[in-house]
């Protein structure tokens, strides 16, 4: 759902905000004073109008239960120029990601490709599968054929340890 | 010397050239590399699902470079690099987020000791191996390149986080693109994202990135775009062709790892250095090098 559509009739909700402020530890997104440098800079600004200081702003004013379901959390490049620029140490990545944690705890909608990704480092440890690679001479080839070694998978106990450390909040 | 090596999930999975490539040329540098004993995910992709999942992947790969015995860990890829950093950073400062790591680690048998030296292919080459040293190794001048270099965001970005490249005018991999003898070219678009992160929730959008890079590069008559990023590969080299319906121009720019033209400059095999892996047409680039 788009953000003005999650607005329109949004309440804000300051113990939502003081957990979200929590979790960001040493973020010092409330010295936000709005100079607009992230959204300025910013990847996702030109196709997919993410616009940093708004949700700063947002979650400032305590509109926190609003942004974890708009698809608008999800447009961020993580090219973290906003942390870079950011005079005040506001840091929009960082609270985009926290969002972004909320949205999955709260289980709604996050692309499908990040808990895929999760449940394949579960399985194997790494988040993505081994790709065969077509040359530019059509010549198919994966990992041995290329001669490079065999990849070291987890021990076994990784996989509890890792679903542990996922129940964490 | 002996550096353990992290070479996170792109590189082994998809990105061989990169890996082939850092595999065939560091050692003609003496440079031993030591795999880690086990390759797992540096939690990038977690950070969005859960933050202390990921720091904890981050202190796994951390621990996993600790009982290899060596105090440098060279990380090639930029992403894996910031998640190791940023997972570090996040064991200094937040004291019950280590209290709970070190726990999850112990079960496991392994302990994080935060002493190790983070490495990224290009501060590596650059800072610790030095110029002097990468120009001695070239056996055939690059003279006739005119290359552009692309060193990528994470590796430059945040610099509170220490990083090893300065983050509005990163220097050290153009740096080492003259050492061989060919031009690094300043551009307008130095700075622009390759886009890879939003491959996971806005494809068209990424290719976009990528596609609006490379054709601003081919009217600025380079000869190729130097990468040093596996996620900058994917999406410039191994991506190309796809991107072309995204800007609606025909896209056919040389991309090649720095490692692969270092090795070139070395007179290393071409199939070695996996440069019959990339997708763009190097060939234009390579013919341009006297043999």
């Amino acid at each position: 759902m788009s953000l003005t559509d999650l607005m329109s009739m949004a309440k804000p909700n300051m113990e939502s905000r003081g957990k979200l402020l929590l979790r960001l530890g040493g973020r010092e997104l409330v010295n936000c004073f709005q100079c607009t440098k992230c959204t300025s800079g910013c990847t996702a600004l030109k196709l997919l109008e993410l616009k940093p200081h708004e949700i700063v702003k947002l979650v400032n004013l305590g509109f926190v239960d609003e942004l974890p379901s708009s698809d608008i959390i999800w447009t961020c490049a993580t090219c973290l120029k906003c942390v870079q620029r950011c005079p005040q140490k506001a840091s929009p990545y960082h609270v985009i990601m926290a969002l972004r944690n909320v949205a999955v705890e709260r289980e709604a909608k996050v692309p499908d490709a990040y808990m895929k990704a999760v449940s394949q480092i579960l399985e194997t440890g790494l988040a993505e599968t081994c790709q065969k690679i077509t040359t530019r001479e059509m010549k198919v080839l994966d990992r041995e054929g290329l001669k490079l070694p065999k990849i070291n998978s987890p021990r076994e106990s990784f996989q509890s340890a890792f679903l542990k450390a996922l129940e964490e909040k | 010397m002996k550096i353990t090596v992290f070479w996170g999930c792109r590189i082994q999975t998809s990105q061989y050239a990169y890996e082939m490539s850092v595999r065939e040329v560091l050692p003609k540098l003496d440079v031993e590399i030591v795999d880690l004993p086990e390759n797992v995910c540096c939690g990038d992709p977690v950070k969005s699902v859960n933050a202390f999942a990921a720091t904890y992947l981050g202190a796994r790969i951390l621990a996993l470079a600790n009982s290899a015995g060596l105090n440098d860990l060279l990380v090639p890829c930029n992403r894996c690099h910031f998640a190791l950093s940023e997972a570090r950073r996040t064991l200094q400062t937040r004291p019950e987020t280590m209290e709970k790591v070190t726990a999850l680690l112990k079960e496991e048998g392994l302990e994080y000791d935060p002493k190790l030296k983070i490495w990224h292919t290009v501060d590596f080459l650059h800072d610790h191996i030095g110029l002097e040293r990468v120009r001695g190794a070239v056996r055939k001048q690059l003279k006739k390149l005119r290359l552009a270099s692309h060193v990528g965001c994470q590796i430059i970005r945040y610099t509170d986080l220490g990083r090893p490249e300065d983050a509005e005018n990163p220097k050290k991999l153009d740096s080492l693109i003259g050492a061989l003898g060919a031009e690094s070219i300043e551009y307008a678009e130095k700075l622009d994202c390759c886009g890879a992160a939003l491959m996971y929730s806005h494809t068209d959008s990424a290719l976009s990135l990528a596609g609006s890079k490379i054709k601003a590069l081919q009217g600025l008559a380079v000869d190729g775009l130097v990468v040093s990023c596996p996620d900058c590969g994917l999406m410039f080299d191994s991506k190309q062709k796809q991107a072309e319906t995204t800007v609606g121009e025909k896209l056919d720019l040389p991309v090649l790892y720095y490692t692969q033209v270092l090795g070139l400059a070395m007179r290393l095999k071409k199939e070695k250095l996996g440069l019959q892996l990339n997708q763009s047409p190097v060939d234009k680039l390579l013919s341009k090098i006297p043999s």
